[in-house]
């Protein structure tokens, strides 16, 4: 019996072309609407917990006056960079002087070199060539790891990792570049996050004792320096000592620069084994950067803002509060200003920030869903009507109620389903495209949108059940019907 | 074969209350050609629709075949309908978005026959009404009197025992009036209890018995008594 009454709903649905698909689409816009945005959202949030994943829920990130936090907010969003883009690296000398702001001239360098950096406000002229800061100026700046793993049990390495940007000149460009400090433990612990600090040319740093420098591939190139060129960095001289490989990201070519950038440096830092690229994702555009040890930098620039992240990787199976409170009272101790955040932390109030969104995006999803069942709603209480008289046939030859009442409620729930199949087709399709769209956007870079066995399940059902919900109540007024009523009506 | 025991019935249309039936007391014998004749709002399509179960008396008894119709639940009148009735409409009533070969299985399928059992007796049903060719077509690209074959072949399909026609040449020409007719006095003498309502007197002519019916009682009541056509 059932499959005969879904044969003649087939054929009402069938027999109703215009209407029925006009109706299927208001379900399949809702069906749509909540399957690309839970797509994305699960994918959104599969593919930072992965991150963090990468990254290892064994590190914690401090970050001088609390600041670990912007480093999570430049992963949310492609940071502004200054030098960051090599157009403003690549002006020649010559051409320096027109309206780009943030070229400096050569002229500019030389007074800066003799009267002080205005910009660089603690560079100071006398401390070039010192051979070590006071242990006061660094505590005041940089957490000093070694005493850190020393004094806080449960530690297994440490290291920092400062940036700045500083004024760069070479003989054929000068220009403002990012300066990279990692100290030797850093490079020696977390290198993934240097996207692995791959030498293309030349050497590493070999000591602390010499002013050396390693150039990422874009910067060497567009600076025009060679392995063994000098370069003046903040009025200092440097040997350039090695030249990075260039990262993935910048071997595809330039025209995945603009915005995505560090979103395909993260994904190379993924590819090679990855390490804190989410949250040091502003650090790790290696191709745009000079690289000098923290231990030199400190000690050519003493007093220098380094804003040095520190990263310290915890031992297995300790109690992450007791060494977060370990590390606080140290940092205390050393006068440093700085706030330990663990990554378990940091995922932990993403991924509540990112289901709030998700629950927002699927609530306004969900009520497209619910529009398109009042039309269905609407469709199936016109057809109700108008087909009064055709329920009055059906119970002259002998159609119980029930089946009047199923007719229609599977040709409501047929509706639904068809809608929902379709739907959840037409949601994956822009979920893919959207996660293309949105990835780059977002800067979580590429993901790829969820697609759960629940996903498709439910929304299947979900339609289905909306479909027929929306048709109980035409159906149960069609199956209420007087036959004989019903047959007198036109 | 059908017996009408005091019957009233009354129902509203909106406001207004219609006493259709008004105490009928009759009974109609089986295996014959009844027609209820009588003016418009006499209670004739009720006094049908009462022998039919399409509907239930307010009061007094319809009993066909030893069961009390007034008696039964939904579904059960639902159940008589399907086995025991065949209803032929002024208006044909197909379904129109189904083929008549479609149309004369849909009683079948509601009795959950099987589907291809359904179609064979379908294609022979309407075949007996000489419609073999126009099974694929759907109502409307059938003439008025194809249509109305198809209708019988419709009520015939479940073999029921009981034939009521409600004014079945009312839309018809002469011709094809009387060719329905035939077909309905055919059914008689394979065993059918058909009953017509109408206004046509040459039905009327040809009747076992004939009821008349004014402001919803029994006028007069007559059989032509023992003109056994089998």
């Amino acid at each position: 019996m059932t499959l005969h009454l879904i044969q003649l709903a087939v054929h009402n649905i069938r027999s109703r072309r215009t209407r029925s698909w006009l109706t299927i689409l208001g379900v399949l816009i809702g069906v749509t609407a909540v399957v690309a945005l839970l797509s994305i959202g699960t994918g959104v949030e599969k593919a930072v917990l992965q991150e963090f994943k990468d990254i290892g829920y064994d590190i914690i990130v401090i970050a001088p006056g609390g600041a670990a936090r912007a480093a999570v907010q430049g992963a949310a969003g492609p940071q502004l960079m200054m030098g960051d883009g090599p157009p403003d690296l690549a002006t020649p000398a010559g051409s320096a002087t027109s309206s780009q702001t943030r070229t400096f001239t050569p002229g500019q360098i030389g007074a800066a070199t003799g009267a002080g950096d205005t910009i660089e406000r603690t560079f100071s002229p006398g401390q070039i060539g010192a051979t070590a800061s006071t242990p006061a100026t660094r505590a005041a700046t940089t957490v000093d790891t070694e005493a850190l793993l020393a004094n806080v049990p449960g530690l297994l390495e440490a290291g920092n990792l400062g940036t700045r940007i500083v004024s760069v000149e070479t003989p054929a460009a000068s220009g403002f570049l990012r300066l990279t400090t990692p100290s030797l433990a850093f490079l020696r612990s977390f290198p993934s996050t240097l996207g692995g600090f791959a030498i293309g040319e030349g050497t590493t740093f070999t000591t602390t004792a010499e002013n050396e420098v390693v150039i990422g591939a874009r910067s060497a190139e567009s600076l025009g320096v060679a392995v063994g060129d000098s370069v003046t960095i903040d009025g200092a001289t440097f040997e350039v000592v090695g030249i990075l490989a260039p990262s993935k990201s910048a071997a595809s070519g330039e025209t995945e620069r603009s915005r995505t950038t560090q979103n395909g440096t993260a994904r190379a830092l993924t590819g090679s084994g990855s390490g804190a690229s989410f949250l040091t994702r502003g650090m790790t555009n290696t191709d745009d950067s000079l690289f000098v040890l923290d231990e030199r930098a400190t000690s050519v620039w003493s007093g220098a803002t380094t804003n040095a992240t520190t990263i310290v990787r915890m031992a297995t199976g300790v109690d992450v509060a007791a060494v977060m409170a370990n590390i606080s009272t140290e940092l205390t101790a050393q006068n440093v200003r700085g706030t330990p955040v663990s990554v378990q932390q940091i995922a932990g109030s993403i991924q509540g920030t990112l289901g709030m969104i998700e629950t927002v995006l699927a609530s306004i999803a969900a009520v497209a869903l619910i529009v398109g069942g009042v039309g269905l709603m609407n469709t199936m209480y016109t057809a109700v009507l108008e087909r009064t008289r055709e329920i009055g046939i059906l119970k002259a030859i002998g159609a119980r109620d029930s089946h009047v009442m199923a007719l229609f409620l599977i040709d409501s729930g047929l509706m639904g389903f068809i809608g929902g199949t379709l739907g959840l087709a037409l949601g994956g399709v822009l979920s893919v495209l959207g996660t293309r769209l949105l990835g780059p956007t977002l800067g979580v870079g590429t993901f790829a949108p969820s697609f759960g066995a629940g996903l498709i399940v439910g929304a299947l059902v979900a339609s289905f059940v909306v479909g027929a919900l929306s048709g109980a109540w035409p159906a149960w007024r069609a199956s209420r019907l007087n036959p004989v009523e019903a047959l007198a009506s036109e | 074969m059908i017996t009408f025991q005091d019957v009233h019935k009354t129902y509203w249309m909106g406001e207004t209350r219609v006493d259709a039936l008004r105490g009928v007391t009759v009974e109609l014998p089986a295996q014959r050609l009844a027609v209820i004749m009588g003016p418009s709002g006499s209670g004739k399509s009720t006094f049908l629709h009462l022998a039919g179960c399409l509907d239930v008396p307010t009061s007094g008894r319809v009993v066909c075949t030893g069961t009390d119709l007034g008696r039964l639940t939904s579904r059960e009148r639902a159940e008589f309908r399907a086995r025991a009735v065949g209803f032929v409409f002024q208006k044909f009533n197909l379904i129109p978005n189904l083929s008549a070969a479609r149309n004369v299985e849909l009683p079948m399928l509601l009795r959950n026959q099987p589907t291809p059992e359904a179609r064979k007796r379908a294609l022979d049903a309407l075949a007996a009404v000489d419609l073999a060719d126009r099974a694929n077509h759907r109502p409307a690209k059938l003439s008025g009197g194809e249509q109305q074959r198809v209708a019988i072949a419709r009520a015939l399909v479940n073999d029921p025992e009981l034939i009521l026609a409600d004014e079945p040449t009312g839309n018809l020409d002469t011709k094809t009036g009387l060719r329905i007719l035939a077909m309905l006095r055919g059914l008689v003498e394979q065993g059918k209890t058909v009953v017509v309502v109408t206004h046509n007197p040459e039905i009327a002519e040809s009747a076992d018995a004939l009821v008349v019916l004014r402001d919803g009682a029994v006028e007069s009541f007559a059989t032509t008594g023992g003109r056994d056509r089998r």
